[in-house]
């Protein structure tokens, strides 16, 4: 019979994590859409105004100010879970932040291994952070 | 202690349909294929408020990003590079969309093959979460950094800035384009002369089963230092640019610190999904990207990644290379024109023009093509 390697559990649990999570935000990213022109006006901004703005070259700013009064927040999709948009929002947050949690895990894998990998460990905690400062938006410099 | 931590198991045999990536491929290929139905009916039918898109354009715009999305997310990965390469200079280069919102979506782009892929190079031990945990730790700051230096040249520079964004990547296609013709030459196993003391005490190595040799590979690797303030280099380009960087993290790895070539065009994948869930978020905070535009590019890189990866398994790569490259010089073409029209040093390139040199591009690779493939490759 062939045999395979089995990697070490912190190594397949950071992939099942992501990988998971990406098919999920996936899967939400492809009913955000639909939703958004199920119901034109339940959406933070309509897909009607929003596209032709899109395609006029207006930045990013002036489409939000214009299309859908001003910018709300990264994370609007809290306000507005059920608008097209906040559906799309939601899909693309959860894909974006997904090295997160994959990372804490990772780093209980690594704790868990016999020896223990202390160098690891602290490696994926402090690269989970730099996502959480990243995400929360603590560190601006504009 | 990284090979203390693998373990030999003998391998299970199931259905192909039971096997991943399969079940989920197919739940979200039912899924587009049931939302985009949907969505015709819906956009069609819908009335258009004056001054705004119809909806039919608007399901084609959905439905196009989709596509592309796809076809360049199975090109990329077969050709060993990010999505964002390809994506943000082409949108920049032949579109008036904002640029910010194009680099923007482009991390997007460039993160979420990467992402997808990450787990069966995970299982499988091509990557290796040691080098991927130690590169994303400074691959993140200059990511992150080079993210804020985006919108801080978007937000005080204007017009000029945009001019400048795109002249420069223009500039940097036209190098890679070259880079890829004459400098591109990797290792597929690096020979290592000298482990160094640093490199040595981070125990980086993982043994895996290389399929194409029927044996466990072990490699060792040096010179981690070098690697890293390298990695914050193309960090920073990947960042600002969103480009994503896989087309400079392979040879980092490979060239600096002796990663095997395969290991390191997985690895390249994994950090760039991990690295980018840093750099894209000052863009996801400011707005710069807009949900709706970008959740069908996401998607179409999900599952061209998902193909790509199972494509790249069986073919040759050689000639799609060559290809990706022509691709490349045209778009820097379109990229430094439509730089200095903004700039207003010349005026609105003719399409004749355009079509001229995309097609004086085309008959060189097309005889590239037709010369690789005589001679085998």
């Amino acid at each position: 019979m062939e045999e395979k390697l089995r990697m070490p559990v912190s190594q397949r649990v950071y992939g099942q994590v992501i990988y998971w999570i990406t098919v999920v935000a996936a899967i939400v990213c492809m009913v955000g859409p639909v939703i958004a022109m199920l119901s034109v006006d339940n959406n933070v901004m309509n897909p009607h105004y929003l596209f032709a703005e899109i395609f006029a070259g207006k930045s990013a700013a002036e489409i939000w100010q214009t299309v859908g009064g001003g910018f709300p927040g990264g994370h609007f999709y809290l306000k507005h879970p059920f608008t097209g948009d906040g559906i799309s929002q939601f899909g693309l947050a959860l894909g974006c932040g997904c090295a997160f949690p994959a990372l804490i895990a990772t780093a209980i894998g690594y704790l868990r291994e016999k020896p223990k990998v202390y160098l690891y460990a602290s490696l994926c905690i402090w690269v989970a952070f730099m996502v959480a400062v990243s995400a929360i938006g603590v560190v601006k410099s504009h | 202690m990284a090979e203390s931590a693998v373990e030999h198991a003998p391998a299970k045999k199931r259905s192909w349909y039971l096997e991943s990536p399969w079940p989920e491929a197919l739940l979200m290929v039912a899924v587009l294929i049931a939302c985009y139905i949907a969505l015709a009916f819906v956009s069609f039918g819908a009335e258009t408020p004056p001054g705004g898109m119809t909806g039919g354009r608007i399901f084609m715009c959905l439905f196009g990003f989709f596509f592309l999305s796809f076809v360049i997310a199975l090109v990329a990965v077969v050709a060993g590079i990010g999505g964002g390469v390809l994506f943000t200079p082409i949108l920049l280069a032949f579109t008036s969309l904002d640029s910010i919102i194009v680099r923007a979506t482009g991390l997007v782009v460039a993160m979420f093959s990467g992402l997808i892929s990450t787990g069966p190079f995970m299982k499988g031990g091509l990557a290796n979460l040691r080098i991927c945990v130690f590169c994303a730790a400074a691959y993140g700051v200059g990511a992150f950094s080079g993210a804020q230096g985006a919108l801080y040249v978007a937000k005080y520079l204007g017009a000029t800035g945009e001019g400048l964004v795109r002249l420069a990547l223009g500039g940097l296609l036209i190098a890679l384009a070259f880079f890829f013709i004459v400098g591109g030459k990797k290792i597929e196993w690096p020979e290592v002369k000298k482990i160094d003391g640093f490199t040595k005490k981070l125990k980086l190595g993982l043994p895996y089963f290389e399929q194409s040799l029927g044996k466990v590979m072990h490699y060792p690797l040096t010179r981690s230092w070098q690697t890293l303030i390298a990695i914050v280099g193309v960090g920073m380009l990947s960042g600002f640019f969103g480009l994503g960087a896989g087309w400079a993290i392979v040879p980092v790895q490979n060239l600096i610190m002796a990663v095997p070539l395969k290991v390191a065009a997985a690895n390249s994948g994994v950090l760039l999904g991990m690295g980018d869930c840093i750099a894209v978020w000052p863009y996801l905070l400011m707005g710069a990207i807009i949900p709706l535009f970008a959740a069908p590019w996401l998607v179409g890189q999900v599952l061209g990644g998902l193909v790509g990866a199972q494509i790249l398994i069986k073919i040759k790569a050689g000639f799609v290379r060559l290809i990706l490259i022509g691709i490349m010089f045209f778009t820097s073409f379109g990229l430094v024109c439509k730089g200095l029209n903004l700039l207003g040093v010349i005026g609105k390139v003719p399409v004749v023009l355009n079509g001229v040199v995309f097609l004086g591009i085309m008959i060189i690779v097309v005889r590239g093509v037709i010369k690789q493939i005589k001679s085998g490759g």
